[in-house]
């Protein structure tokens, strides 16, 4: 009963591929999973061929109670279910501020779900706003995929900054590299020196064309190629998780 | 793919490509290919699932858990192979184990019954592409049935009533069991649902010559133990040893009289105590090593790997014994004390005995109030300053009685007989606990002995003993002062007034 937020502050660096694959691994493994997609982009939706009915929205989000009830679907996995995104969660910020203890609505709305599923994971959106904040309280631990360049020190020393104004640890922060090149020296070096700044897992996602095609496929690597070297990468991932929860 | 579906009757006249057609005007269809399935049904041999109305099968490490009121409880794609037995801690983490586990406890899941047959699995699809539900139809090895599962995804409310609206425009309707054969299938393996149970079910009659009775009395208890016997040997649980030591003592319990109504029981005695030399050393290990989580948790964490390392040597010295318990078993000796057993009950030319001739009602009373009057004897005095060595004998004379109360059970009020058993129980369960700390901290001093004398490098697993120790001597001396307590709620007026009302000598 643990919520994973997948978050960046900075975009095309894997968050949803590693959503898509290690809420499907969850649901394998461990048991019942939520995938939660946050992002008004909906690509987890899409990989899962799963679209939000039509009147539901951001307002109804934050509501909370039987609208998310009514719109969790099962995928095509067992123990895998979904909230889909809606395109309106682009405005879910202006929402959010209407409401009263803006910061931590997503922690109220996500709590009654906690006794059915075993894991409950956020695909979020790359930015740092009032959304990102209520993503950081509701989230038991948050993990960042990093592509080793010097873009992403940038934004992790970015979010350190962000996490101790709201006053909230660095605890829960699980880094991993992600579409790492092995060919790239300039990986190889940043890699290593994050990893004497930071506690980065020792996992690491390979930029893959398999993990590119899931787009073709609709489908978690980890479904589709289960032999590939990208979906041994992800399972190596959800366990070296596991063991750090 | 996991929202609960209920098994439904194919009409024989409704061909499935018409309803397949029909579907497919409103859905994409992706059909897998046709398959011969072997459906593999596996239950505890004492029927735990079917108790409940569950039944559970599996295809390959495909398991699927259907109850028979509300259709299909869970499902599990990639679950253990079951090749003899498997537990349900082998299962991965899911909605499946999850209800296996408080259900079959540390019984394990043997293959009752096997069925063949056809299926077809059809995923039917919104205009995403998408799988909303899908179908499985099913049809016997002999062409004579066919049936219909719907699996809905959830989330697809409005889609599953179009499927409904379909089923039933073809007169898919009637909802039944996954599969009839089921109880046939059982047969072919010599078995029948709820053919077994660990309670002792012989129903007697109070008139019956207790001669008579008593021969019934322990053919059903070497029935008992013959039936458990592969299971003990082959190791699937350790209940099968279980119920075979309690099988001896229930047949022991009845031998207070055994002479005056069996002149041969003499041999019986012999064989009773035979069997249960051979057979204690492993139960006692199997004790042990049921306790092994309780006696993990009440150690600090620093002191657990070496209580582990020495659980790991007991479950070795565990295989050892039951090795050896399996040879001995097996032995042309015992082999000969069980068709000695048989034979002796079979034989009409029996000498007969005073007592053969007593209405078993009689005899059942004298034996019952016997082993009263003995744990009477023995818990007056019984408070916190009791020698471990008489609360040990008062245990025992408690279990004699049990046993006998459930041997003869069936010729009593059930109500009545609840009552007492129910104040018995709590007795039995200090004295049994008191017990299992008392022995379990003797087997951990001797341990620590040859811990000692083994090597200095075991020094984690001595510490972890000594830590064990003391928690068990705390709780021992805690249960000591709720001796007379427990024993005066045994011996209370209406307790005993009820067990004089049910047991009193009769008008002889």
């Amino acid at each position: 009963m643990s919520v994973i937020a997948v978050y960046n502050i900075k975009g095309g660096v894997g968050k949803t591929a590693t959503a898509v694959n290690l809420a499907y691994l969850s649901a394998r493994q461990t048991g019942k999973t939520l995938l939660v997609d946050m992002d008004p982009q909906a690509s987890a939706s899409f990989y899962f061929r799963v679209c939000p009915q039509q009147n539901f929205g951001a307002k109804k989000l934050l509501k909370g109670g039987r609208h998310i009830e009514e719109n969790i679907k099962g995928t095509d996995y067992s123990g895998l279910y979904m909230l889909p995104a809606d395109f309106s969660y682009r405005n879910i910020d202006l929402a959010l501020d209407e409401r009263k203890e803006s910061h931590m609505r997503l922690h109220k709305v996500l709590a009654p779900l906690m006794a059915e599923y075993e894991y409950i994971i956020l695909d979020c959106p790359p930015n740092l706003t009032l959304l990102s904040e209520n993503i950081l309280y509701a989230a038991d631990y948050v993990l960042m995929p990093l592509i080793p360049t010097t873009l992403s020190l940038r934004s992790l020393d970015q979010l350190y900054a962000f996490l101790d104004k709201i006053g909230l640890g660095h605890d829960n922060l699980l880094l991993f590299f992600s579409m790492v090149e092995k060919r790239k020296k300039m990986h190889a070096e940043i890699m290593l020196s994050l990893r004497e700044r930071f506690r980065v897992l020792q996992t690491t996602i390979p930029y893959s064309a398999d993990i590119e095609r899931m787009g073709v496929y609709r489908q978690p690597v980890a479904a589709a190629l289960p032999a590939s070297t990208a979906a041994a990468a992800y399972a190596s991932l959800w366990r070296e998780i596991q063991e750090n929860l | 793919m996991d929202h609960p579906g209920r098994d439904m009757l194919l009409p024989d006249l409704l061909p499935t490509e018409k309803l397949l057609a029909a579907l497919a005007a409103e859905f994409g269809l992706d059909a897998a290919p046709e398959c011969e399935a072997s459906v593999v049904y596996a239950d505890s041999f004492d029927w735990r699932l079917y108790r409940k109305g569950y039944l559970l099968h599996c295809h390959g490490s495909y398991w699927s858990l259907c109850h028979g009121d509300s259709g299909e409880a869970a499902t599990q794609p990639d679950g253990p192979k079951l090749q003899t037995s498997c537990f349900a801690g082998d299962f991965p983490p899911g909605e499946l184990r999850k209800l296996l586990e408080p259900i079959l406890g540390g019984r394990c899941l043997l293959p009752l019954a096997e069925v063949n047959l056809h299926s077809r699995q059809i995923s039917l699809l919104n205009r995403d592409k998408k799988a909303i539900a899908a179908i499985e139809i099913r049809q016997s090895a002999d062409r004579e049935r066919r049936t219909l599962l719907l699996r809905r995804v959830r989330g697809y409310e409005g889609e599953h009533e179009v499927i409904r609206r379909i089923l039933a425009e073809n007169g898919v309707t009637e909802s039944v069991l996954p599969l009839t054969s089921f109880e046939d299938a059982c047969r072919a393996k010599g078995r029948s649902p709820l053919d077994y149970s660990q309670k002792f079910t012989l129903e007697l009659d109070g008139d019956e010559a207790a001669r008579e009775a008593m021969i019934r009395i322990y053919q059903a208890l070497l029935d008992t133990i013959t039936l458990n016997m592969p299971g003990a040997l082959a190791d699937y649980d350790p209940e099968f040893l279980h119920d075979i030591r309690v099988a001896i003592r229930r047949a022991r319990s009845g031998l207070i009289f055994a002479k005056r109504v069996l002149p041969d029981s003499v041999s019986l005695s012999r064989m009773f105590r035979r069997l249960g030399a051979i057979t204690g050393p492993t139960r006692d290990l199997d004790v042990y090593l049921l306790a092994q989580d309780d006696h993990v948790k009440r150690l600090s964490s620093c002191l657990r790997p070496g209580l582990q390392e020495f659980f790991a040597e007991l479950s070795r010295k565990r295989q050892v014994e039951q090795k050896k318990m399996a040879r001995m078993l097996g032995s042309r000796k015992t082999e000969a004390l069980f068709s000695a057993w048989q034979q002796a009950l079979k034989r009409h030319d029996r000498q007969t005995a005073d007592l053969s001739d007593l209405p078993i009602r009689e005899l059942a009373d004298r034996i019952i109030l016997k082993r009263y009057k003995r744990v009477m004897r023995g818990g007056r005095n019984l408070d916190a300053t009791t020698p471990d060595t008489e609360t040990h004998r008062l245990r025992l004379q408690c279990k004699k009685l049990r046993y006998a109360i459930e041997l003869f059970g069936s010729l009593y009020p059930k109500q009545e007989l609840k009552i007492v058993t129910r104040q018995l129980r709590k007795l039995q369960d200090i004295l049994g606990s008191f017990n299992d700390l008392s022995v379990q901290q003797e087997m951990l001093r001797q341990s620590v002995i040859t811990l000692a004398a083994e090597s200095p490098q075991k020094l984690d697993q001595a510490a972890a003993l000594g830590g064990l120790l003391q928690s068990l001597f705390q709780e021992q001396e805690a249960l000591r002062g709720r001796f007379a307590r427990a024993f005066a709620r045994f011996g209370n007026q209406k307790t005993v007034m009820l067990f004089h009302k049910l047991f009193r000598k009769r008008g002889r």
